[in-house]
């Protein structure tokens, strides 16, 4: 049983050192080391180097070996086997992979080493198991639910990443991005840069000039700030969607200097460039890259009448009311969903035309103004703008300065407003008075389910009391979530409720 | 300062970025007090359902069930409701340090706010106080100018020195407080660092509490729930025993009263059986007599089919025998026939063979007689040719020879004649008459009448009718001897007119086209000439014919010679042709009827024409199949020749002669 099995394959080897052979004596002796290894079938037995020694010898040694009582299949690999492994040891060179069947395919791809320049695997292997073992040598801690729970995207995203965070202007070659465009423009959908760095000379003139006074810095380095420009790599990427940047840099610790934290004017030209041409983008954020006016004002110009954007983030900046102005502006010429303008000097006049063009919005669904300073005036503008809004859901007021005024228009709103989610007040000095309003506002909400009312001098009682009422309306959209049949009755015999409370 | 928007916000978003996924701990004050509140509100539904139960026990299931159901659903909300909670309040906790630092920040933004106000109002402050100082130098250098007396100068100096020094101190103090200042505030950002270090470490020590604190919670509630649901399994599980064994004694009490029933069938039963095993017993014997009977009998019926079956299987073996030699002469037979049929065969092919050949051979002889044939028929023609040559020259040598010969007796006979002149007119004194013979004017061969062609004829018949009018009488009697006497050429013209008139059919249309610009005869002419061509009409004879035929049709369709044309038509062809004869004959001896009839052709309906032309031309052709092999050759007729050679040496008569002898004796006497 063992022979009948055994010859043939035997004879497939012999034929295939025979042909070797005829090969490597046609195309001379110097031939035969080099293009061997590029071709698959040629891998050679291990009792190939009887079979080389001479053609005549291939006959007798596959009889010796049919007889003989030792020998098994077991210790020669099957042919497959060896040319699995040939290719797998010359993926780099010849990289042979689509041909294969699909089983082959998995063993090549669970041997291949995660080393392999991405020149050959970039759009060749689309293997999730290879990339996640490329992403866990690389990268300890990987969330590939944030990177749509694909492994190759999550590595060429990261890859890409690390490439812009460590470029250096005028001193890294940007080829070194550009030249992984084609392989990753197919996967990459995100890019989350938090690092810019500046060029290599503006560290070096503060050394020399460390010991002046840090007011001259300035005029210096004002003309030689700019940080890598992301244009011909956007345009290069044509999945992109999300764009989450910070014009800084990370761990300077004690070191830290003012000028490693500079967006210049040429960097916001070339961004808004950037983003205005991309227009697969939904999600644009800056933040904590020292966003004045005028600068936000450029990107948000360029961001007018964009086809996809969906969220815009300038959080932790330094936008005034003119920047919100203009975000005002953006609310009524775009699609946008999602506005966070967190942690900036937006003040009431910003905050009124903000409101002004939330009234007759249909598309915003969250709004975030926290750690501004748009205090009463602003908070009643936004409170009546609610009055009219049917779109908007989530409303982020906290470190607002708002008082009792707000408030009082605030539980007006929530007697009406039906689309509203959750609202967050918290660090704010809305008072007593305020909190009881507050509450009886909520009374006839019945649709509110987060409300925020931490740190805002509100009598415990009335906050526990509204945490009570959310709990009620939490469970009722619950209960409209479980059986959405159910659903429709509580909301039409709401519908007329709230009019009449 | 604090660079609050980079680093804060960090560790702000940090804080955002954690707080989503890590949940919060549950040793809150309300939290125990809840949990107490639903458990008492579990034992009170537990005691209410126990109640329920006990009163509506024996209502039904299904309601048990349900209650059950309600159990551990209620089990369930109470967990998640619990664990909402408990999520909330762990989220409000880690948040708290968001909004701590965030009010914190406010703080600092209100301070340094207030702060900055006071420092530019005391910088403001200095700055004026330190222009007024100034200026009061200033002015004290032109009160200094006007000073002459150098002691008071020096004085002036010295105090403007000291201004000045108190000017730059005020500054460099203010200078040093804002310096101080500064460090404070730098001192200030490292302890804010450090606070914010503290934050996040005390942020993810909440985290990591709050994770633990739900797990431990989550576990709990699950062995809760876990246990709830075991509780109710183990109540479901006791009731269903108890239904089990009521179940279990009632089979078994019924199953006993079905025992004790069969029993008492199985007694019963047994009887019966052994009644009627009694009874098949003696029926089987009865039956196994009859059987017996009936198997000997067979036996015996048995043998006597065998005893057959060997008469017949001998039979059948002689058959056997006998067909089977009858087999063997058949085969033999049919080897001989066949062998016969392959003989037959062979003699076939033999003779196929043979027939092929002989048919290539009467080909070949067939093709060279034809060859011989046409070799003769060319070697006949030119016989043929050179018979026609010889006969041409033997009829110029005849002619010469004749003419000779006949010149030569003409010179004797003119000899004679001027002899016997000279005779009469010298010697007798007689008047000489010259004998005038037919033979003497003869020159040539004597030779028969040519034959004159139907054109000829024609042509001299319409010539002729046109001279009509002069020469009528006479020129008939001359030029009409070898026409047929009883027609005369106004009858033949007119029927020729009417037959041209007729019969253009049978002219060719681009002759007519010719014929057009002729003259009125030559047209007849020719037209005439292309139907006789047509009809077959060669001769002088078949012109006669024709007109003939023409005149008697016309008699024969006559009302008169009604009886005769019947005849005919019940005549056959060769005998109405004598008959036709017979007509002529009696149209000869007619001559005075057709004078009767001189505008006999004007009966003669055109309408006729053609039915008359196809009667003749049907009767024509049979006569001419036949005539023609012996009209073709004209053979000479020499029967007059003799007499005329004859004639011509008895040009002198014997009178004459008579009279020379007479002269000749009398002259030799007169000598």
């Amino acid at each position: 049983m063992q022979e009948t099995l055994v010859t043939p394959t035997l004879s497939v080897l012999s034929r295939s050192s025979i042909t070797m052979q005829d090969r490597s004596s046609t195309a001379g002796q110097a031939s035969s080391t080099g293009p061997q290894p590029s071709r698959p079938s040629v891998i050679p037995p291990p009792s190939k180097s009887k079979g080389w020694k001479s053609g005549a010898n291939v006959r007798r040694m596959r009889r010796i070996i049919a007889e003989d009582p030792e020998w098994s299949l077991a210790i020669v690999p099957l042919l497959t086997e060896l040319c699995i492994q040939h290719i797998v040891e010359n993926f780099q060179n010849n990289p042979i992979l689509k041909q294969l069947l699909p089983e082959h395919q998995q063993k090549v791809l669970n041997h291949l080493s995660p080393d392999l320049p991405l020149t050959v695997t970039a759009n060749l292997i689309d293997d999730e198991n290879y990339w996640r073992r490329c992403c866990m040598q690389r990268w300890p801690v990987c969330h590939v639910a944030r990177h749509g729970g694909s492994w190759k995207r999550l590595f060429f995203e990261r890859h890409l990443e690390n490439l812009i965070k460590h470029f250096i202007p005028s001193t890294t070659d940007p080829a070194v991005i550009l030249d992984l465009l084609p392989f990753c423009k197919n996967y990459v959908r995100r890019l989350r840069v938090d690092q810019f760095l500046p060029p290599v000379q503006l560290p070096l003139q503060p050394w020399n000039g460390e010991l002046s006074d840090s007011g001259s810095e300035a005029e210096m380095e004002q003309p030689t700030g700019d940080h890598y420009q992301l244009r011909d790599l956007v345009a290069g990427l044509s999945h992109l969607e999300e764009l989450d940047l910070v014009y800084g840099v990370k761990d300077c610790g004690m070191n830290f200097e003012w000028n490693l934290f500079l967006f210049t004017y040429q960097d916001c030209h070339s961004l808004a460039a950037t983003i205005k041409a991309c227009h697969t983008l939904k999600t644009f954020r800056l933040t904590r890259s020292k966003v004045d006016d005028d600068k936000a004002r450029i990107l948000i110009r360029s961001l007018l009448d964009h086809p996809a954007l969906e969220e815009l983030d300038l959080s932790h900046n330094l936008i005034g009311d003119r920047g919100a102005r203009a975000a005002a502006k953006l609310l009524s010429h775009s699609h946008l969903r999602v506005l966070t303008l967190a942690n900036n000097q937006v003040r009431a006049p910003g905050a009124q035309s903000l409101a002004h063009a939330l009234a007759h919005n249909t598309n915003l669904i969250s709004l975030n103004l926290r750690l501004n300073c748009i205090e009463d005036e602003g908070g009643q503008a936004l409170a009546h703008a609610l009055q009219t809004n049917k779109c908007l859901t989530t409303l982020h007021l906290g470190g607002n300065e708002l008082s009792e005024p707000t408030a009082t228009l605030l539980s007006q709103v929530l007697t009406v407003n039906t689309t509203l989610t959750s609202i967050n007040l918290s660090c704010n000095h809305i008072g007593l008075d305020g909190g009881k309003q507050l509450l009886e506002g909520m009374s006839d909400n019945k649709t509110l389910l987060e409300f925020d009312l931490r740190l805002s001098d509100v009598a415990q009682e009335s906050e526990y009391l509204i945490g009570q009422a959310l709990c009620a309306n939490r469970e009722a959209a619950r209960q409209r979530a479980l059986n959405p049949s159910h659903f429709m009755s509580p909301i039409t015999a709401k519908g007329p409720e709230n009019p009449v409370g | 300062m604090n660079p609050p928007g980079s680093l804060g916000g960090l560790e702000e978003k940090e804080e955002e970025d954690l707080s989503t996924p890590i949940l919060g701990p549950s040793i809150y004050s309300d939290n125990p007090q809840e949990r107490i509140q639903a458990r008492r509100l579990r034992i009170a539904a537990r005691l209410e359902a126990r109640r329920r139960e006990a009163l509506g026990e024996y209502l039904d299931g299904k309601k048990e069930s349900e209650e059950d159901q309600s159990k551990s659903s209620k089990q369930k909300e109470e967990s998640r409701l619990k664990l909402a909670k408990l999520l909330l309040c762990g989220t409000e906790l880690v948040t708290n340090i968001q909004v701590a630092t965030d009010i914190r920040e406010i703080h600092r933004r209100v301070e340094e706010e207030e702060i900055k106000r006071q420092r530019l109002e005391k910088l403001e402050n200095e700055v004026k106080t330190s222009q007024d100082k100034f200026d009061e130098i200033t002015a004290k250098w032109e009160e200094g100018r006007q000073k002459r007396i150098p002691q008071d100068l020096w004085d002036v100096l010295s105090t403007q020195q000291v201004h000045c020094a108190a000017l730059i101190e005020d500054k460099n103090k203010l200078i040093s407080e804002l310096q101080q200042e500064l460090k404070t505030k730098d001192d200030q950002y490292v302890k804010d660092l450090k606070k914010q270090s503290d934050d996040i470490c005390l942020l993810l020590e909440r985290m990591e509490e709050q994770v633990k604190n739900v797990m431990k919670t989550f576990r709990q509630e699950l062995s809760y729930i876990e246990k709830a649901f075991e509780i109710e399994r183990q109540e479901l599980l006791t009731s269903n025993k108890k239904k089990w064994e009521r179940a279990l004694q009632a089979h078994n009490a019924k199953e006993l009263e079905y025992l004790m029933n069969r029993i008492k069938k199985v007694e019963d039963y047994e009887k019966q059986l052994n009644k009627q095993r009694i009874w098949d017993w003696e029926e089987y014997n009865m039956i196994k007599i009859k059987l017996e009977q009936d198997v000997q009998i067979l036996e015996q019926q048995l043998q006597q089919m065998k005893a057959t079956y060997q008469l017949n299987q001998e039979k059948l073996e002689y058959n056997f025998q006998v067909l089977k030699k009858r087999d063997e002469e058949s085969t033999v037979i049919k080897s001989q026939q066949k062998r016969k049929i392959n003989r037959l065969h062979d003699t076939l092919n033999n003779l196929r063979s043979k027939y092929a050949k002989q048919i290539k051979q009467f080909q070949e002889e067939n093709q060279s007689l034809t060859s011989d044939y046409k070799r003769l028929v060319m070697q006949f023609k030119e016989l043929q040719k050179a018979m026609r040559h010889f006969a041409l020259i033997d009829d110029k040598q005849f002619r010469e020879i004749w003419l000779m010969n006949e010149e030569e007796a003409k010179d004797l006979i003119s000899r004679a004649f001027d002899v016997d002149r000279i005779i009469h007119t010298h010697h007798l004194g007689l008047p000489w008459m010259a004998p005038d013979f037919w033979f003497l004017r003869n020159v040539g061969p004597i030779s028969q009448q040519q034959q004159k062609s139907a054109t000829q004829i024609l042509e001299e018949v319409l010539m002729q009718t046109e001279e009509e009018g002069t020469e009528e009488a006479a020129s008939e009697a001359e030029s009409y001897l070898d026409l047929p006497k009883q027609i005369s050429a106004k009858t033949t013209r007119k029927i020729l007119m009417l037959l041209c008139d007729e019969s253009g059919f049978l002219i060719e249309s681009k002759l007519l086209s010719l014929l057009l610009p002729l003259e009125k005869n030559e047209c007849y002419l020719l037209k005439l000439d292309a139907i006789f061509s047509a009809l077959g009409i060669e001769s002088e004879d078949d012109l006669y014919k024709l007109v003939n035929f023409f005149l008697r049709y016309r008699v024969y369709h006559s009302p008169s010679s009604q009886e005769q044309t019947s005849l005919m038509s019940a005549l056959e062809p060769g005998e109405k042709r004598d008959l036709e004869e017979q007509k002529e004959e009696s149209l000869g001896e007619g001559e005075a009827e057709e004078k009767e009839h001189p505008s006999s052709p004007k009966l003669i309906h055109p309408n006729d024409v053609l039915k008359i032309l196809e009667a003749f031309v049907m009767g024509l052709k049979k006569p001419r199949d036949s005539r023609t092999p012996v009209k073709l050759k004209h053979v000479r007729d020499d029967s007059k020749d003799s007499e005329y050679w004859e004639a011509l040496t008895t040009v002198i008569p014997d009178t004459t002669q008579n009279l020379w002898d007479a002269l000749y004796t009398a002259l030799e006497k007169y000598q």
